[in-house]
């Protein structure tokens, strides 16, 4: 059921939550992954284990946390190895179902670029590699998000090989775990999923108020349409008012966020100051 | 007797004055949470030069060692977007402005090259799509060192490997140690234990001095052992605003105003004179915390203990005799266990 306004931020979170299902190894990192795993966790998927690359493992968010390491996501959980144990004996020897990636830019092949946005070292930076590589390279799946308008026809950097050249390239390299790489794109536009032979990126689903015109205007390739349309799924209220519990300030955009943080401790700082 | 147990408990100021040199390599061993910073602020107002930094999380921590002119060049796998997407901290800016080289990893093989400096090889193996990533082909100051590739002996195959770090000094922050360095941590493992140590002179803060007795309840929490340990500082809140469990939260108000702070080259220096240059230690940046947000902001961000259930660390016998006074194994008393010498005993005649 849904009687709850819900926001464009909310929507994705929870398109992203719907990824995940009961009993899986899930891999995510900071901000959307951790919003949507919280949020699988207490509705839908209430055994997958979650776990982030520090090593915190099995663990439930139940405040948003800042890092991959944070406090917030210490109190209670299952077990505690390091970040070489994750990549080596979880990712690596086959237990990480899936993993949840930030996206800067991609390809239509899935190639993703977090680092740069040109030749380093001249570039402007996006952040780095982080755990991004191995995560992509080894979790059974991976489901990428993307906030912005990243899709590039040639990346200036390639972080984290996705299907390298399409086809069955990344599959014949020997250097990823079979079957692996990206199932879905989530964008605030819509959702795209991989072609299973040409491993080509398409539109699967468009998200309220999107036309396929404005998608096609953010995509410099000839971009395949899925026909028909696949839906994107309705929130239900137990998801909004989780989500929200959890993390008040993710219903806004980060703009928006930061902004109306930014003034609640300006108004903090002045009334500490005039000594009230 | 020697005191071969010697108190290595000083100040920050002491402990970065005498370990940390101009042209160091300097590695922050907590990965994302417990950042050091009252050790990186004491480093910071000592004007510490040329220093090759290791900082995998690149949170604050690098900001600000970067903003005070520290370090020539970065080994990283992250760098936090501090001061928004466009305008980037002072990494990017020191980065693009030619002013400081830096190598990017990835967070595994940041890591793989502390593991081989903590366990003594000079190379790791690392997995294998890596060769594939810029990463691997994009180098800066390490150039062919970067990465290598050699065969397995045994299957024939190709495997990339990274060459082992040995960063000079590794600042550590810790919930509790003793006054001999060992050091105790719990939560977010990461690269915490490979960064220590990897590092030739170790440098812990922590929240509470504790004796060799609580450290003996509790072994499996001590990530570093004394005896690897250079200086103990007693320092609360010295990784404020980051976090550490069971004591506080990340202060997100703190690290809205650094961020904030980051919009323009200005703020960040208003902000490095106010809060780093202008206060000489850790208690008066405290102080100054509450004068400026107020005492409730600070205990806003205060953990509400959570305690791990006790581990049973309890044996049958404390010696070789059991509680009814009998001696293993024999089943005597101790003047049977005399008589049986006498009796069986291989004697030697010492007098």
């Amino acid at each position: 059921m849904l009687t709850k306004q819900v926001t464009k931020e909310e929507l994705l979170i929870v398109t992203a939550a719907r990824q995940i299902k009961n009993g899986d190894v899930v891999a995510l990192g900071i901000g959307m992954p951790i919003l949507a795993g919280a949020v699988a966790k207490k509705t839908h998927a209430p055994e997958a284990v979650l776990l982030m690359e520090s090593g915190i493992v099995d663990f439930e968010p139940c405040v948003l946390p800042v890092n991959v390491a944070d406090a917030t996501c210490t109190r209670g959980y299952g077990y505690a190895v390091d970040l070489f144990g994750v990549f080596t004996t979880i990712a690596y020897a086959g237990y990480l179902d899936k993993a949840f990636l930030g996206v800067g830019q991609i390809d239509k092949y899935g190639n993703l670029n977090t680092s740069f946005l040109g030749t380093p070292p001249a570039a402007q930076r996006i952040t780095a590699a982080g755990g991004a590589p191995e995560f992509y390279a080894y979790a059974k799946e991976t489901i990428l998000t993307m906030k912005g308008k990243g899709f590039v026809e040639k990346l200036p950097y390639m972080t984290s090989p996705g299907y390298l050249g399409g086809g069955d390239e990344r599959e014949k390299s020997g250097r990823y775990t079979p079957g692996s790489g990206p199932s879905i794109l989530i964008t605030p536009k819509g959702i795209f999923k991989f072609h299973p032979e040409t491993r080509e990126m398409y539109l699967d689903a468009l998200f309220p108020g999107v036309g396929v015109d404005e998608v096609r205007a953010d995509i410099p390739w000839d971009l395949k349409i899925a026909d028909p349309l696949g839906s994107f799924p309705v929130p239900q209220d137990e998801e909004i008012v989780f989500l929200r519990r959890l993390s008040p300030v993710s219903s806004f955009s980060n703009t928006t966020g930061k902004e109306l943080a930014m003034a609640h401790i300006r108004k903090q700082m002045e009334e500490k100051a005039a000594g009230r | 007797m020697k005191n071969c147990r010697p108190s290595k408990v000083m100040t920050a100021h002491e402990a970065v004055s005498r370990y940390v040199h101009d042209g160091d390599s300097v590695i922050t061993g907590n990965y994302t949470e417990g950042l050091p910073f009252s050790l990186l602020f004491e480093i910071i107002r000592q004007r510490k030069k040329g220093l090759t930094y290791y900082s995998q999380s690149g949170s604050a921590d690098v900001e600000f060692m970067v903003a005070g002119d520290c370090v020539d060049k970065l080994c990283t796998a992250f760098l936090h977007k501090w001061g928004g997407r466009t305008a980037g901290g002072m990494v990017e800016r020191y980065q693009r402005a030619g002013k400081l080289q830096v190598e990017d990893y990835s967070n595994f093989t940041y890591n793989a090259r502390l593991a081989a400096g903590a366990n003594g090889y000079s190379f790791m193996p690392v997995l294998p799509s890596i060769m594939d990533s810029d990463v691997f082909k994009i180098r800066d100051y390490m150039g062919e060192n970067k990465f290598g590739v050699v065969r397995c002996p045994f299957t024939g195959r190709e495997i990339p490997v990274v060459p082992a770090a040995n960063p000079d000094v590794c600042l550590l922050h810790v919930q509790r140690a003793d006054k001999h360095g060992n050091a105790q941590h719990w939560g977010g493992l990461g690269s915490t234990v490979h960064a220590c140590l990897a590092s030739k002179t170790i440098i812990v803060s922590c929240e509470e001095l504790v004796d060799f007795d609580v450290i003996k309840s509790s072994p499996h929490h001590t990530i570093v052992p004394g005896f690897r340990v250079s200086a103990v500082i007693e320092e609360p809140y010295g990784c404020h605003p980051s976090e550490l469990p069971g004591y506080r939260n990340p202060d997100m108000t703190m690290l809205r105003f650094i961020d904030n702070s980051f919009s323009s080259d200005e703020g960040l220096r208003s902000m490095f004179d106010e809060w780093v240059y202008g206060l000489p230690d850790r208690a008066s940046y405290i102080k100054h915390y509450i004068d400026v947000f107020g005492v409730e902001s600070l205990n806003r961000y205060r953990a509400r203990s959570y305690y791990s259930a006790p581990a049973d660390y309890g044996v049958a016998f404390e010696s070789g005799w059991d509680t009814y006074g009998q001696a293993l194994l024999l089943g005597v008393d101790m003047a049977g266990l005399e008589q049986l010498i006498a009796e069986k005993g291989d004697l030697v005649d010492v007098n």
